[in-house]
């Protein structure tokens, strides 16, 4: 009996653990409903929200005014925007589902336009936000992405980037007005075209071996590619949407490849690999430079080291950086000549485009409060948030009123924007596959200008061609051969 | 013919005499083994009055095995059953918490998992419908975690039986059973190494298997380029090593790069193994001043991050880099150390930032084998005229060789598998005659390119599982032929 007892304890024991462990099945299955339909336009009470922001926006003060500013605004609500506190680069896609990627998300437009074919960030309804109607269609282009047959829009544009020349004001012919001024506007002719910058940069390397016009790495497609673009050159076809066309080599593309081997002809070997990403900044400060083209956020890093050069001439800390600001001139790219040879004199030039960027907001799928993320979306987009995000960190915002308001570069970029001259980058995820290849064939196009006589592989067009079509093959090879069909 | 016939008449009579001899010799042992075979319980057979008592026993014992057979089947239906009813409860009741845990875990969660493994997901998750779907790569790792858990609970049921019949050995050996303080004291004295061993074993299977597990399997998935979460994956048998040989871009990538990283494995192995008994043997000669100070330099080396080192190399060699602009400043045109025309200079670049980088390793590893040597040895032999390079090769080299055959076997594995060198001195370029890669890229860097660059982990996957195979299969040829395996006791 006793035995018996001891057995019949036992199994109630797995009885009652049994039972109480269970889980319900139906849990998993049971879906609830997310998406654009979740903007319902009431908000979220008493949620945090967490923010992944643009370092530099963090250690310049801007992130903190612009949290402080909304969630005074929302504080009725209970809604608090935090600092995501997250690497800049974490992969929402790995991160996400398992709840671990923050609510909103600020990068640049490849970036997060990956995230839309695994849905990992939510279409919006952006025609109910204040900044819709001032956004440029182009800028709204590079957040659409189409999924199932129809078109949504997964961010909002805030600021532009795009390749910029930097130029030395103290740097240019005493007498330049006279010389180096053909059509007389009173801007000299090596900012206004390539070609007089090609003459300029071999006069002044010839007149000190030591310094150098124009310099850049010409390795990094971010700077190169736009000359491709600018002779009918793309990346990827039906507006940078279909990756099984790549059209580097398309058009006259083959002009812009000219044009880049020649630019290394006035450009010492530093060009064929990333050195003078690293060095630009000192070199530009010295006067080893003239002129190289960067972003527009790294104005501020130019500038100190021009005020150091000053200071290291004499000068004091004020008037250092008095004359810094006056000679640091940040403007757009000299234009091209149409036949793509800047090593002649040329009448007829037209527009540099450049390749550009677009950053902006995205909210991620797996928040649990979408309203309260559409209305920090709102609110960080508005007027007044994108004056103060200008005033900060000096970013050309997208906004057309904020731009115009802010004038000066800001405008610069939003007309190059609307008009097209700046190639925003393809925001579809094979985008991620197009570096390397291009990395590589700009660095031997540029050794190619190094190399002894005979041994030259770029001569002709048709080598040239070739060139560009290798690396399309390239490519098409790193996106396709692998690919399982799905 | 006479003399033969006589012969054979002999040899048979010798034969029928020694037959006669082993029947007798037969004969007298039957007789003696009678006495032999009487056991002892046929002696007092007589004495019939102790037949009950003996019958009272047999069945008591009976009836006692019966019983223990039954605790052992309780033990086989519910684990720790047994040890209860051997008044075993504290265990019996772990052993049954585990029974029941795992029973818990294999009906809500494990033949989800076991039939997650096999299907991969059946649906596709979709956020913006809010469908929660299927993660077909959680799928996996919990398909594995669960046949983990499976292999451990199957040796918590073996043990939990054996335990039992252990038990019920001692109640027949008229011992009791051991209480649950007697057990763990075991645990902590006689079967320390139980206890020890444990955690590592579970961490080691989480860790280690589970990842290596992971891998092998993903290299049977079409896990990559697009058909990543929330798309489902599947599995693809042997097609992904198929792709490694068959595909016209593929192949010969793959052949190129599997014959250069041989030939990097092979040749900077030997260059940091002799480069560093070169530097020890050189620091260990008695006429070398302030060798503390002359060894500090390669220390200072090891000491610096490999990735740091790596870094400070590239600019170096850059265009830009102070060698550069030394050339450059004696009037010649500037080298490109490691751009993309430079194949065997920034191959031999790569040999020597290897050799900076690694030989301090083996000459401090060289230096303390040294100090062991036995110099008699080498004065004997040199008493007996053997030259420098003699006694090298037949008493130094032997003895170092001896010690650090399995760090030359790790060295060669890390060389063949160095990620770093080229990652960091010549990465991002892809040339024309290879597929994703370039001409000093390691099968580590390609398998790098295609998984992180280019998103194609079960390609990646294949190459880890080849380069493994390679690895293992040539390390461990070269171990058994060693003389550290076959004289493993032997102290030279």
């Amino acid at each position: 009996m006793k035995k018996r007892g001891k057995q019949l304890l036992a199994l109630l024991l797995c009885g009652v653990l049994f039972v109480g462990c269970g889980k319900s099945k139906g849990s998993k299955d049971n879906p609830t409903s997310t998406g654009s339909a979740l903007f319902q336009g009431e908000l979220e009470r008493n949620v945090t929200i967490r923010v992944l922001e643009n370092d530099t926006a963090i250690e310049r003060g801007y992130f903190n005014e612009l949290m402080n500013a909304f969630n005074e605004k929302y504080k009725e609500y209970g809604i608090v925007a935090v600092d995501a506190n997250m690497d800049q680069y974490l992969d929402l896609a790995n991160d996400g589902p398992y709840g671990y990627g923050p609510d909103i998300l600020y990068q640049a437009n490849d970036v997060l336009m990956k995230y839309v074919k695994g849905k990992h960030i939510l279409p919006l309804p952006v025609e109910s936000l204040d900044c819709y109607e001032q956004i440029p269609e182009v800028a709204w282009k590079a957040y659409q992405s189409e999924v199932d047959g129809k078109v949504y829009t997964c961010g909002v544009p805030v600021n532009v980037q795009a390749t910029m020349l930097y130029y030395r004001k103290d740097m240019l012919p005493n007498d330049w007005d006279t010389t180096w001024d053909a059509n007389k506007n009173s801007i000299p002719d090596m900012l206004e075209n390539w070609s007089a910058m090609y003459r300029y940069s071999k006069e002044v390397h010839e007149a000190d071996s030591k310094k150098y016009g124009y310099m850049v790495s010409l390795y990094d497609p971010y700077f190169s590619a736009g000359y491709l673009f600018s002779y009918g050159g793309y990346i990827f076809g039906q507006n940078n949407t279909d990756p099984k066309d790549i059209g580097l080599g398309a058009g006259d593309a083959y002009k812009g490849t000219m044009v880049l081997k020649q630019l290394a002809r006035i450009m010492n070997e530093e060009c064929i690999d990333d050195t003078i990403k690293r060095s630009a900044y000192t070199k530009l400060g010295d006067g080893t430079y003239f002129a190289t083209v960067s972003t527009p956020d790294v104005y501020t890093t130019f500038l100190k080291e021009l005020i150091l050069t000053y200071e290291k001439d004499g000068l004091s800390n004020d008037e250092a950086k008095k004359k810094a600001e006056e000679n640091l001139v940040i403007t757009s790219l000299p234009k091209l000549p149409v036949n793509g040879d800047i090593t002649q004199e040329s009448n007829e030039f037209m527009e540099t485009k450049s390749m550009g960027g677009i950053n902006g907001y995205a909210i991620s799928a797996y928040t649990n409060a979408p309203n309260a993320c559409l209305a920090f979306v709102d609110f960080s987009t508005s007027y007044d948030m994108m004056m103060k995000r200008n005033e900060y960190l000096g970013i050309a915002p997208a906004r057309n009123d904020a731009a115009t308001a802010a004038g000066g570069l800001s405008a610069i970029l939003y007309e190059k924007l609307a008009s097209g001259n700046i190639v925003i980058m393809p925001s579809i995820q094979e985008v991620a596959q197009i570096w390397d290849p291009m990395n590589t064939f700009f660095s031997d196009l540029a050794k190619d200008a190094f190399r002894k006589e005979g041994e030259q592989k770029y001569i002709t067009k048709e080598s040239y061609q070739k060139g560009l079509d290798t690396v399309s093959k390239q490519i098409n090879d790193a996106i396709f051969t692998l690919t399982t069909k799905e | 013919m006479m003399e033969e016939s006589k012969k054979r008449k002999e040899l048979e009579e010798n034969q029928k005499e020694d037959e006669n001899k082993r029947i007798k010799q037969k004969e007298l042992n039957k007789q003696k083994e009678p006495n032999k075979l009487i056991k002892p319980s046929k002696l007092i057979e007589p004495s019939k009055q102790i037949e009950p008592n003996k019958q009272i026993n047999q069945n008591k014992r009976r009836s006692e095995d019966k019983k223990s057979q039954s605790y052992v089947f309780a033990s086989a239906c519910i684990m720790g059953l047994g040890q209860i009813l051997y008044k075993q409860y504290i265990k019996g009741i772990l052993y049954f918490l585990l029974f029941l845990g795992f029973l818990f875990y294999f009906i809500f969660y494990g033949i989800d998992a076991i039939q997650g493994i096999v299907t991969l997901g059946t649906q596709k998750a979709d956020t913006w419908l809010g469908i929660k779907g299927d993660n077909s790569i959680l799928l996996l790792i919990m398909g594995i975690l669960a046949f983990i858990l499976i292999v451990l609970f199957l040796c918590c049921y073996i043990n939990n039986i054996k335990d039992v019949k252990r038990t019920t050995l001692r109640i027949k050996q008229g011992k009791k059973p051991l209480t649950f303080r007697e057990e763990v004291a075991q645990l902590l004295d006689k079967k320390f190494y139980l206890s020890v061993l444990f955690l590592p074993i579970l961490g080691v299977s989480i860790f280690n298997i589970v990842p290596i597990v992971f891998m092998i399997f993903i290299a049977f998935t079409n896990y990559g380029g697009n058909i990543v979460p929330p798309e489902l994956v599947d599995w693809v048998g042997l097609q992904n090593f198929k792709k490694l040989v068959t595909l016209s871009q593929f192949a010969p990538t793959f052949f190129r790069i599997l014959l250069w990283n041989l030939l990097w494995a092979v040749v900077s192995t030997a260059i940091n193994y002799f480069g560093g008994l070169f530097l020890a043997l050189l620091l260990n000669k008695k006429c070398v001043k302030g060798k503390a100070f002359w060894r500090a330099f390669p220390v200072l080396a090891y000491a610096i991050p490999g990735f740091i080192t790596l870094l400070a190399f590239k600019f170096m060699f850059s265009y830009g880099g102070p060698i550069n602009q030394m050339i450059t400043g004696a009037g010649y045109k500037a080298i490109g150390f490691l751009d993309l025309d430079a194949k065997w200079t920034a191959r031999i670049i790569g040999f020597g930032v290897n050799a900076w980088i690694s030989i301090p390793t083996t000459m401090l590893l060289a230096t303390g084998i040294l100090s062991n040597m036995d110099e008699t040895l080498s004065e004997a032999a040199k008493i007996d005229g053997a030259g420098p390079w003699k006694r090298f090769k037949k008493i130094t080299f032997p003895f170092v060789l001896f010690s650090t055959t399995p760090v030359l076997i790790t060295q060669f594995m890390g060389n063949f598998n160095n990620f770093g060198i080229f990652y960091f001195l010549r990465g991002g370029l892809y040339l024309e005659d290879y597929f994703l890669a370039s001409d000093t890229d390691l099968l580590i860097n390609w398998l790098y390119n295609l998984s992180i660059d280019n998103n194609y982990y079960n390609i990646g996957a294949a190459i880890s599982l080849v380069i493994f195979l390679l690895t293992s299969i040539f390390s461990l040829l070269i171990y058994v032929r060693s003389h550290s395996y076959r004289e493993e006791d032997t102290f030279q």
